[in-house]
């Protein structure tokens, strides 16, 4: 059920960003890069994952998979608020990745969704190198919005298929030698 | 008014496919005119397969109707087509040659 | 008709043929029949000639010509076709493949890069028909040519024509077609020199009735000239849909003349007349020539004529006989062929783009049809539920018959297998087999498009590293000639297909000793000979003592394991040393669309392809034991819930769904079963290439996701971890 959806058929400009919330901080995104925004609702999870990816949604007959923005950026499983929605982005895909058109679709849960803000680049200012609370190459610039700091996020980073792929992977790794330790009794209980 | 006895018509420039149909009925109705008719080909300056059909119509045609037609003044593009097609037995006529 | 779609066509059409030429001599029974093999080859050949000079494709055309020609002799038993003759026209054929492959690329004449290749072969083929001329053919479209005739015991002199004869009948309509023979004889006395000529005005009709812009004209000519036939029937090639050509050579018999006089459509005393008129044939020789045919006729017939038998017609010459173009008798000839086989197959040709849509759309109405069913449940309606049960079962019949458009036999794929055996098998000097079994088996038509590079490997892999060459074979006791065997058959929802060799198998120790040394394997682990096997499709393992051309550049066996795992499938090899190897292929019938089974673990629904479900059972097993007793059989089982981490607690009753996936058969623990539902498949992002037990998604009539196992890696995981389990009965 699409709360709003972004008309994107007026050519924006590239200074439009999409505010959120996560934790208290504020974050942005490129216009350019969202499809839509729906409400949070109960997904099917999609086992030996890791956390940062919450699970899958049916958007219109698509199967869809849904980051966890709160763990992607290791601040644990979020809780799900009364505002709590999810940001439909598309992203180009990743150079060994087979995939349709070149372009991926990604849903990302976020605490609540602001408004759509205008930031010029001459009020972009390049991410610092330490003090904030979020990997350095997530962050694509710190943007001044009213008289705020707004995180605009590097989308193609933190939608990484490859680093979230390479997550699971190295996860099946260590269960499966966490079995080999555990001969006679594979499965936990 | 005097019925000619002879008729004469003049060809120009190009006698080719373009020209043809009109041509057909052109010469046969110059045929009809008088017993003898003259055509006279020495501004012709292209014939072509359709065009030299007509001139041949014309002289079978006129031999069944025991009429005669006799070309004249052949430009170089008639005798040309005339000698390598060996017509000349055909159309009957003397051709001159010209410099 | 768009020309591009007339040259699409043609191109289509082309490659069809061209297969069917390969397929036919491949199979040619060099010790028997080859009659009809032979035919259809030669109909090929002739077809792709003719329907290239449509397009005015020279040089495609000028080719064929040659091959043609080859095969015409074989066909007249003038040739006896052999095995060097055999492999010739394979590379002929693959020539014209390419040929065909340029004018798909948009080029329209022949590539200078492969023009020399392309000479080469008219040579070869030359060289066999025992013509050693330098000069290509190039003029050899549908024309109305006659060939030498059959020569006739009458009038048996030589004649003293040093000239060529050319007999012309213009069409009529050739006028109109913007032509000028009149500029066609000039081009003519160019090549030589126009030694007489007669212009046949006969077809010109009274003045009424003539149309000035319709051509009456023909012409009979004495041509001196060194050219040959095919230089001279190129001076009218742009007119060949035209008119009426035949050609005497010099110093051909005056029976030659006589047959042409007989083809002619005018009164044969003036054909008489004009050809002596030309110089082509002296009256005395013509006249002689016509009295003795004529006595040789009276003999026959009660009508006594000294004059030339009125009944010319009744002499039929070969090819003379179609009068006014004979370009469109070649041209519906082609059309027969091309019919013929049309009605052989009674199938009429589907853009792949549709059919998938057409399977979207199937898709999409399965999902909505569930939909409905859901609601007509939770409506408590009779009613509705009854309707969306017809509706139901409608769509499932509507799924099944889509699908069965996508299936396509596998034969196809095998039998282009037969090519590269007899290749391979002559580039390794070992003489080797191929026999091809359950060709009628039928699988998707992606599945077949991808399956075919991994088995084309497998195929190499096994005649380079599995038959051994002919003198350890004899020395082993076995024929010297080894066999490859390719066989497909259904078998539990998925289609199996085996690539078997009968060579020296597998070395067990060699590939354990090479597993340890790449740091495959841990040196103290022990093995079933089955693991040890299957070692070879691990990464970075080849045995081979020489790297051959063909199998050891770097694709391995891992990268053939790793394109049947990227169709959902699986591969196993077994094999008996001495006696050969076997490398089974398991794939899935359908990558659209399947049967399945709901099961509820916790919140999380997944969706069970029905055909891996033998059946479902109760939960009874001893705490701590992870097998059941099935009927006196061991059945040992996966927690679900386990395996996938879900939490929360277990139903109080449990259900085991047994699955059976090849020979292994397992048991799978869920709270609750939820019945079958016919299922779409959707493909899972990429994001999850590393959940193995997964293998797609589903969008159920709710609206919700449910994951859909990969009941073979599921299986996998057992098999792996059950080896303190005593054995599975089978």
């Amino acid at each position: 059920m699409p709360l709003t959806a972004i008309n994107l058929a007026s050519a924006p400009l590239p200074s439009q960003y999409l505010t959120f919330v996560l934790g208290e901080e504020q974050f942005a995104v490129g216009i350019l890069h969202v499809k839509e925004i729906i409400e949070y609702a109960a997904m099917a999870t999609v086992p030996m994952m890791p956390d940062c990816v919450r699970g899958v949604i049916n958007l219109r007959g698509a199967v869809v998979p849904v980051l966890d923005l709160s763990a992607r950026f290791g601040r644990g499983v979020a809780r799900v608020g009364k505002r709590t929605s999810i940001i439909i982005a598309e992203v180009a895909a990743e150079a060994d990745d087979e995939q349709r058109g070149g372009k991926q679709v990604l849903g990302m849960m976020v605490d609540a969704v602001n408004a759509v803000v205008e930031i010029e680049p001459a009020d972009i200012e390049q991410a610092p190198s330490f003090g904030t609370r979020i990997r350095p190459d997530f962050i694509a610039g710190i943007g001044k919005c009213n008289g705020r700091f707004v995180i605009l996020l590097a989308l193609e980073r933190v939608l990484s298929t490859g680093e979230v792929v390479a997550l699971a992977r190295s996860m099946a790794e260590q269960e499966r030698e966490h079995e080999h330790a555990h001969e006679h009794h594979p499965w936990p209980a | 008014m005097s019925v000619q006895a002879i008729h004469n018509l003049t060809l120009d420039g190009e006698i080719n496919i373009y020209r043809a149909a009109d041509l057909k009925l052109e010469v046969l109705a110059a045929l009809r005119r008088a017993p003898v008719l003259e055509i006279d080909l020495a501004g012709v300056t292209e014939l072509d397969t359709a065009g030299l059909q007509v001139l041949m119509l014309a002289k079978r045609t006129a031999t069944e109707e025991q009429r005669e037609l006799h070309l004249l003044n052949h430009s170089p593009a008639v005798v040309d087509i005339v000698e390598m097609l060996n017509l000349g037995a055909f159309f009957g006529d003397a051709v001159l040659i010209h410099r | 008709m768009n020309l591009d779609d007339a040259l699409q066509t043609f191109i289509t059409e082309s490659r069809e043929l061209l297969e069917d030429m390969e397929n036919a001599l491949l199979n040619i029974d060099l010790a028997g029949d080859q009659s009809e093999a032979i035919n259809a080859i030669f109909r090929a050949a002739h077809t792709i000639k003719g329907s290239a000079g449509l397009f005015s494709l020279d040089h495609i055309v000028a080719f064929t010509h040659v091959v043609e020609s080859l095969l015409d002799a074989v066909r007249d038993g003038r040739l006896v076709l052999n095995d060097e003759m055999i492999t010739l026209l394979l590379s002929c054929c693959d020539y014209l493949t390419g040929m065909t492959d340029g004018l798909a690329a948009g080029r329209y004449d022949a590539d200078p890069d492969t023009a020399a290749d392309g000479e080469m072969l008219l040579q070869q083929l030359r060289r066999h028909m025992g013509m050693e001329s330098e000069a290509p053919d190039a003029h050899a479209g549908a024309l109305a040519v006659q060939p030498e005739p059959d020569v006739e015991r009458m009038g048996g002199d030589a004649g003293d024509s040093d000239y060529w004869h050319i007999s012309l009948r213009f069409g009529a309509g050739v006028l109109q077609n913007g032509m000028d023979p009149i500029a066609f004889l000039r081009y003519l006395a160019r090549l030589g020199r126009i030694a007489g000529m007669a212009t046949v005005a006969d077809a010109l009709p009274p003045a009424a009735d003539m149309d000035a812009e319709l051509c009456y004209l023909g012409f009979e000519i004495a041509f001196d000239s060194n050219a040959d036939r095919e230089a001279i029937l190129g001076v009218f090639e742009f007119v060949q849909d035209d008119c009426d050509i035949r050609l005497v050579a010099p110093r051909s018999k005056v029976s030659e003349y006589v047959e042409l006089i007989r083809a002619l459509p005018e009164n044969p005393a003036r054909l008489g007349e004009m050809l002596v008129l030309c110089g082509s044939v002296t009256a005395a020789e013509l006249a002689a020539a016509l009295a003795q045919q004529s006595q040789s006729e009276t003999s026959a017939t009660p009508d006594h004529s000294a004059d030339i038998p009125p009944r010319l017609g009744s002499i039929l010459v070969a090819a003379g006989q179609v009068a006014p173009v004979v370009v469109e008798a070649a041209l519906n000839k082609q059309k027969q062929v091309v019919e013929q086989k049309a009605q052989e197959n009674r199938s009429i040709r589907v853009d792949s783009d549709k059919l998938d849509k057409l399977i979207d759309l199937v898709g999409e109405l399965i999902i909505a049809g569930a939909r409905a069913s859901v609601i007509g449940q939770r409506l408590h309606s009779t009613e509705l539920q009854e309707a969306t049960s017809t509706l139901s079962g409608l769509v499932e019949e509507v799924r099944d018959a889509a699908l069965e458009l996508r299936m396509v036999k596998i034969g196809a794929t095998f039998n282009r297998f037969q090519r590269v055996v007899h290749d391979v098998a002559r580039e390794l000097g070992k003489d080797i087999g191929l026999a091809v079994d359950g060709e009628d088996a039928e699988l998707d038509k992606t599945v077949v498009e991808k399956i075919g590079d991994p088995l084309m490997h497998l195929v190499r892999n096994a005649m380079d590293h599995g038959i051994e060459p002919a003198d350890v074979r004899i020395a082993a006791g076995k024929p010297a000639r080894g066999m490859i065997k390719l066989n497909a058959f259904h078998e539990s929802g998925s289609i199996v297909i085996q690539v078997s060799d009968d060579g020296g198998g597998l070395r067990k120790e060699k590939i354990l000793a090479k597993a340890i040394e790449r740091g495959l394997v841990d040196a103290d682990r022990k093995l079933t000979d089955a693991e040890i096997y299957n070692l070879i499709f691990e990464a970075g393992f080849s045995t081979a003592e020489k790297i051959t051309n063909l199998s050891g550049r770097g694709v391995g066996m891992d990268v053939v394991k790793r394109n049947i795992t990227a169709l959902r499938g699986s591969v196993d090899v077994g094999s008996s040393e001495g006696q050969g190897t076997t490398v089974t292929v398991r794939l899935p019938l359908t990558l659209a669309i399947i049967d399945g089974f709901l099961v509820q673990v916790g919140d999380s629904v997944f969706v069970i392809p029905l055909d891996t479900i033998e059946e479902c059972i109760e939960f009874a097993a001893e705490p701590g034991q992870d097998y059941s007793n099935l009927r006196g059989q061991v059945l040992p089982f996966i927690r679900l819930r386990s395996l996938f981490h879900i939490g929360g607690a277990p139903t109080r009753r449990e259900s085991i769904v047994v699955l059976r996936f090849g020979k292994v058969r397992a048991g799978l623990v869920v709270d609750t079963l939820l019945g079958e539902f016919q299922t779409v498949i959707k493909p899972l992002s990429p994001i999850f290439s590393e959940v193995r037990c997964i293998s797609g998604s589903t969008i159920l009539g709710t609206g919700d996701v449910a994951l859909i196992l990969d009941v073979g890696a599921l299986l996998q995981a057992v098999d792996g971890k059950g080896a303190a389990l005593p054995a599975l009965a089978a």
